[in-house]
């Protein structure tokens, strides 16, 4: 890990399994282009400070869709959702949706139940439950 | 179905060049000379078939040695960075927001994409009614108008390379599908 990786993953108090993914969630994304736009708008270098209008939209985007607010639960939900032998995009088609239900989960990522793994409904309903705490105490 | 989702994280190497007159002497000038280089080249790309829409340079990992270009004397510096990409992959569940209502269907924005087309074909129990804000109903779901949140499939993108963005179709026809009533954070 690079110094400046180091410095980011501190300063938004993302974990070791963040730092891994390729595939990242809404609720992350809006940690990362929240902290961005931050940085360049307190960058007195004008030549620093634009932002594309790719990344304005994208902001908007991850700010109205982003369940998880607080940086702590951003990083708990990853956590726990790596627990369970999920595929990365998986981990994170339910950490944006937040299915409620074991079969809305099934309907929302299919692959969760055909991947042959140990992905009982239990399994399922244990990982959405963990998922609701979070919420609740955010 | 691929297997991929919106939001990556990908390294990627590219080629920065910074004309002659603004290699001053001193590493550190350099460096950033060659990141702001780097920063302004990626907002101008704004996006590629491949790799989708770029969003945000998180970290410059490496800058290798520069070469001179024979004819402007230019130097090319071969860099190595991360950045966040977006693009959406056919049959994944997502959400996004109206922004047009039309009579055969409706427009969404889903992250930097500007127009996500629902066709009321897609839009299975909805018809569409007339008025100042036009929208679609539904016996059984809530309504779909403009600044509504709706979950969706996506049945197929297309890029268009001219304007050099994603064009999407998206559809309700599955199980929880449909408008969603979250409370706005």
């Amino acid at each position: 890990m690079s110094g400046e990786e180091e410095e980011n993953a501190a300063e938004l108090k993302i974990g070791d399994e963040f730092l891994k993914a390729k595939c990242l969630m809404n609720c992350e994304v809006s940690l990362i282009l929240e902290h961005k736009y931050e940085q360049l708008q307190q960058s007195s270098d004008d030549a620093m400070n634009q932002v594309s209008q790719v990344f304005e939209k994208s902001l908007q985007y991850v700010k109205r869709f982003s369940r998880y607010k607080n940086p702590d639960a951003v990083r708990q939900v990853r956590e726990i959702l790596a627990r369970y032998q999920l595929a990365e995009f998986e981990l994170c088609v339910l950490g944006n949706l937040c299915p409620e239900t074991v079969e809305e989960a099934i309907a929302m990522v299919p692959s969760i139940k055909t991947r042959g793994r140990a992905q009982d409904d239990e399994a399922i309903e244990k990982m959405l439950n963990d998922l609701s705490l979070i919420k609740k105490f955010e | 179905m691929e297997y991929s989702t919106m939001f990556l994280k990908v390294q990627l190497p590219w080629n920065v060049i910074i004309a002659a007159e603004n290699l001053k002497p001193g590493s550190l000038m350099l460096q950033r000379a060659i990141l702001i280089r780097l920063l302004s080249d990626f907002a101008a790309k704004k996006a590629t078939k491949d790799m989708g829409y770029f969003l945000a340079v998180t970290t410059l990992d490496k800058i290798g040695e520069g070469k001179v270009r024979q004819h402007t004397g230019d130097v090319l510096f071969p860099v190595v960075f991360n950045a966040v990409t977006f693009k959406i992959f056919k049959g994944e569940v997502l959400e996004g927001v109206v922004h047009k209502v039309l009579k055969h269907g409706v427009f969404m924005r889903i992250g930097p994409i500007e127009n996500a087309y629902l066709s009321s074909s897609k839009m299975p129990g909805y018809v569409y009614v007339l008025g100042e804000n036009p929208y679609f109903m539904n016996q059984k779901m809530p309504k779909i108008a403009k600044d509504v949140k709706v979950r969706v499939v996506v049945i197929g993108t297309k890029w268009m390379e001219a304007e050099r963005e994603f064009q999407a179709l998206v559809g309700l026809e599955g199980d929880y599908l449909g408008p969603i009533s979250s409370p706005d954070m």
